[in-house]
């Protein structure tokens, strides 16, 4: 067992854990976190995408003990109701999610995607971005559509302005 | 071993990090992006004793230009290689490949000195590091040697790293200001897939669609990455029309030496070998003419 200090959703958390359990089920069992899922469990279909300094990753393929004084980021971090940031109600919106297993970690995968571009991106950046984060149920058109419209909103409404 | 005992060392440098390399008498194994370490402990495949955490070396992550040679650390990961300046404009071969690991999470978290460490022989930056002559250094606490990739991989997932060495660095020759380079994959999808063939290569271009000098890798063909040298032979031989290209193409489906397994059958990746190569070099020759 080793005691881990690490930032999640903006606050300073410890565990003490094996070193090698994965981050995502730190998250899951010892933090309380749900919103990130185990699907694959190998890096393939990015249900269990979190933000590590800002950058997506896998958490099912992060050791714990790598994650060790990182800034990590969860769906549940980056909003919940009633203060759910534009990604999240474009989805609501667009009516992208349905059984909604894919949708926290695709909402972390486009929030990362998101705050790095300043225009409204074409389907296929968006393909590319989210190339990593399956989704069994949606076809992805409308979630395409709801990146493209939070896109929209973040590019008219700045934060500041929100 | 079970996933709960295996113990973890962060070291903080360089240095620490090859003294307890050195430390005999236990299973101890590096992890550095995991993408591929982490689904093998999973797999049960590999349990170390100790998981030896260098994923935040921060001095062995970096891309420089120095004297004849890019210098590239082994932490370097594939997102860093996509984004940098410096390889686009002097192995964009290299970063071509790099775009083809994975999905964004794998290039964020994957490494280079993983993807080499791995020795997979469908790893992606593979063949891209074969034609830019990439050569690797690998240190152990009391030594250090230089060695050409070739020299490294001696079969699928075995290389002639030591228990106590690391690799510490990549080198590569940047391209010329008439050089150019691709790199062509099959998978069976295109994000997330592993490579059914994949192809790299690097031309140095003369007037007059003449190709001075070139050189082509492939992956996923062989127990290793292999050297095309029949066809790189054929580059030279005179303008590179579409007969000369549609020539090599035939002679690369000879050349190389691919076995049928779950992904594909050998006779499919001869025919895609060949495709491939002949689509990347009318690539090629495309975006020369256009420059
Ligand atoms: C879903 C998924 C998709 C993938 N897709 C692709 C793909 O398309 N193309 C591709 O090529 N790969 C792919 N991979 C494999 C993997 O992502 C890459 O090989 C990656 O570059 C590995 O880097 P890493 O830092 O994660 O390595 P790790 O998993 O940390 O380590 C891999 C191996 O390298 C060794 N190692 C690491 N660093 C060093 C060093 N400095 N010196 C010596 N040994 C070292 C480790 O001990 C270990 O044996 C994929 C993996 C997953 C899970
Ligand atoms: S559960 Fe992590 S990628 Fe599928
Ligand atoms: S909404 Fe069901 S998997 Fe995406």
């Amino acid at each position: 067992m080793k005691s881990i200090q690490f930032i999640v959703n903006g606050k300073e958390r410890t565990v003490v854990c094996p070193p090698a359990k994965t981050l995502l089920d730190v998250l899951r069992e010892d933090l309380g976190l749900t919103a990130s899922k185990e699907c694959c469990g190998k890096g393939e279909c990015g249900s269990c995408s979190v933000l590590i300094n800002k950058e997506v990753v896998c958490s099912c393929l992060v050791l714990a003990g790598q994650a060790q004084n990182q800034v990590i980021t969860t769906c549940e971090g980056v909003g919940l109701s009633p203060n759910l940031d534009v990604i999240q109600e474009s989805f609501i919106a667009e009516g992208a999610t349905q059984c909604g297993y894919c949708t926290p970690g695709i909402i972390v995968s486009a929030k990362a995607f998101l705050d790095e571009v300043d225009t409204i991106p074409s389907a296929e950046e968006i393909k590319t971005a989210l190339g990593g984060n399956l989704c069994r149920c949606t076809g992805y058109t409308k979630i395409i559509k709801a990146v493209q419209t939070a896109a929209s909103k973040k590019i008219s409404e700045p934060e500041t302005a929100r | 071993m079970l996933v709960s005992q295996i113990d973890m060392i962060t070291p903080s440098s360089l240095s620490e990090c090859l003294n307890q390399l050195s430390k005999a008498g236990r299973k101890h194994k590096l992890i550095a992006g995991g993408t591929d370490a982490a689904v093998r402990m999973k797999e049960g495949k590999w349990r170390p004793e100790i998981w030896i955490n260098i994923k935040n070396l921060k001095e062995l992550r970096y891309i420089e230009e120095r004297e004849d040679f890019i210098h590239i650390g082994p932490l370097t990961t594939h997102t860093d290689m996509i984004q940098s300046q410096l390889l686009q404009r002097k192995a964009d071969v290299l970063v071509e490949a790099a775009r083809e690991v994975g999905a964004t999470q794998m290039q964020n978290m994957g490494t280079i000195g993983g993807n080499i460490g791995t020795a997979s022989p469908a790893g992606d930056t593979l063949p891209a590091l074969y034609v830019l002559g990439a050569m690797l250094e690998l240190t152990s606490l009391t030594n250090k040697r230089t060695l050409p990739i070739e020299e490294f991989f001696t079969g699928p997932g075995r290389t002639v790293l030591k228990e106590n060495e690391m690799i510490t660095k990549i080198l590569i020759k940047p391209q010329k200001p008439n050089g150019l380079g691709i790199f062509q994959k099959l998978g069976p999808r295109k994000a997330q897939s592993i490579s059914i063939v994949n192809v790299a290569i690097s031309l140095t271009m003369d007037n007059d669609r003449k190709c001075a000098e070139g050189k082509i890798a492939f992956g996923s063909v062989a127990p290793t990455i292999i050297r095309a040298r029949k066809c790189e032979s054929m580059l030279t031989l005179g303008q590179l029309n579409e007969e000369l290209i549609q020539n090599i193409a035939k002679i690369a489906w000879k050349e190389v030496m691919p076995i049928s397994d779950g992904r594909a059958t050998a006779t499919y990746r001869r025919d895609m070998a060949s495709a491939l190569l002949e689509r990347g070099l009318y690539r090629l020759i495309r975006r020369w003419e256009n420059q």
